[in-house]
């Protein structure tokens, strides 16, 4: 009995071995990301659920500046789109082990960022602002006055970078919205997050009725990644040139014309 | 911005989506996971050494090293190194590389509770069996198995209920559970944002469900009692 069970074991771990290797043959050897993509027939969009960039409709649909200019993309390479929710801090590895195709959510082009993939021409200005209670707003009305508030900040973020670049005390939390339940709760005196969450998530009318932005700490901007190498880049800039018109119609949409970089 | 009242069902619907999720992780994990481990407890105890080592030596690593770990190379590796993604991006191929790292890990804890259930039975009732002319499979199906359960279920009750909450640690490769589901709504989703009361409110779905397994892994135990 003993000894069946050994050998029983002994096969389902060879097997498991050999099925483990059989999977090293790469399926796309040779082929650039562009053909890659055509090839499966879908553009797999790894997103986080960050209105008014990547959100849901109440029918469960992706909507959002990002999302709709994707579809539109999607449609020029005649590929079908499909947004996959990511955790923000994996992006390159969902990238890199593709499992995802492109990371177009709002994301700032930073050194990491541009370092580990291939990133299109900024499509977006953002900034990163001081997240303060209204009560204390008019005493931190620019980056200097800040110097000796706590801040929290999510981690890996450009608000991160942008803090530590400034001396700020930081901590970093999981994400934005982390960052401003810090402020609110009071366990620490101030957040940095980017301009369009502030102007959607403080203030009269939302759950952070009580808290405000006010200094501006840098201008960044917005853009695409792909995998490093990608011809899917040129692709896409190429696209934003061509449909400029279409674009500037879904800003208008979601009220961020203001923001947008013109496509030469 | 909404109120609460607003807010519940929304959220509710949410959560109970992710719940679901969380369910289903949990009730897959322990159908793999405990015929798993006895397949495992057994190559631990084998008298056949090469297998004894390399079923002791991946226990080991699997007990030795974060789940969180081991759910990011599951799900990445095929991926980045293999340059095979096996799961794909979607949910489903998520939910799946979940699965089996949970179904793994927890077959490897289970293994070494079956393990002490198996080693605690005395000697004497192998060489009894033996005397009586039974087989050992005989012996370990009608004796000792029976004696067995009834000696894992605390311990087994045990990892069981840990596990309702483990199942939270597969957000890592964006299974959207239903901690996942309340913390959406903090960074904004389906008009709420940065409402605080979701994430806190999945406690209690967790306090719930852990309730009910309290309730009927007590009720087995005690069925189980006429075995002395």
């Amino acid at each position: 009995m003993k000894k069946l069970i050994a050998v029983v074991i002994a096969l389902t771990m060879l097997l498991c071995f050999a099925a483990c290797s059989k999977n090293n043959a790469p399926a796309d050897e040779g082929k650039t990301d562009l053909e890659y993509v055509k090839d499966k027939g879908v553009l797999v969009v790894g997103i986080t659920d960050f209105e008014p960039m990547d959100y849901q409709d109440k029918n469960g649909e992706w909507i959002g500046f990002d999302a709709d200019v994707a579809k539109l993309f999607a449609e020029s390479l005649g590929v079908k789109v499909e947004f996959v929710e990511i955790d923000w801090d994996n992006k390159i590895m969902e990238l890199d082990g593709k499992t995802i195709d492109c990371i177009w959510n709002g994301m700032t082009l930073t050194d990491e960022v541009t370092a580990a993939a291939s990133c299109s021409n900024p499509y977006f200005n953002n900034k990163q602002v001081v997240i303060v209670p209204a009560k204390n707003a008019d005493s931190y009305k620019t980056a200097a006055d800040c110097k000796e508030l706590n801040f929290a900040v999510e981690a890996g973020s450009a608000g991160e970078a942008v803090a530590n670049d400034n001396g700020f005390k930081v901590i970093s939390v999981k994400d934005q919205a982390s960052a401003l339940m810090e402020v609110k709760s009071g366990t620490a005196d101030a957040a940095v997050i980017d301009l369009l969450m502030a102007m959607a998530m403080t203030g009269e009318g939302t759950s952070y009725a009580d808290l405000t932005y006010t200094a501006g700490l840098n201008d960044e901007k917005y853009g695409v990644a792909f995998r490093t190498g990608s011809d899917l880049v040129d692709s896409l800039n190429a696209f934003f040139v061509s449909n400029y018109a279409d674009i500037e119609k879904v800003a208008e949409t979601y009220g961020l014309t203001d923001a947008l970089i013109e496509q030469k | 911005m909404t109120t609460f009242s607003e807010q519940f069902p929304i959220v509710f619907q949410a959560l109970n989506v992710g719940f679901l999720q969380t369910l289903k992780l949990f009730f897959v994990t322990l159908i793999g996971a405990l015929p798993l481990g006895l397949i495992i407890s057994f190559g631990s105890m084998t008298k056949f050494k090469p297998v004894q080592w390399l079923t002791r030596f991946v226990v080991w690593v699997v007990r030795g090293t974060p789940l969180m770990i081991q759910l990011l190379i599951i799900y990445y590796f095929p991926g980045l190194v293999l340059h095979n993604p096996v799961w794909g991006g979607g949910e489903d191929g998520r939910f799946f590389a979940a699965c089996v790292a949970f179904v793994f890990n927890y077959a490897c804890y289970f293994s070494e509770i079956y393990r002490g259930g198996i080693q605690s039975i005395p000697k004497g009732q192998d060489e009894a069996g033996l005397v009586l002319g039974m087989t050992r499979g005989q012996i370990f199906f009608r004796v000792k198995l029976l004696q067995m359960i009834k000696r894992i279920v605390p311990p087994i009750s045990n990892e069981v209920i840990t596990l309702v909450k483990d199942t939270s640690l597969a957000r890592i490769i964006a299974l959207q559970e239903i901690i996942w589901a309340g913390q959406a709504f903090l960074k904004g989703s389906q008009g709420i944002s940065g409402a605080i009361w979701p994430l806190f409110f999945t406690a209690v779905y967790y306090l719930a469900f852990t309730g009910v397994l309290t309730v009927l892994l007590g009720k087995l135990e005690k069925r189980l009692e006429f075995f002395r």
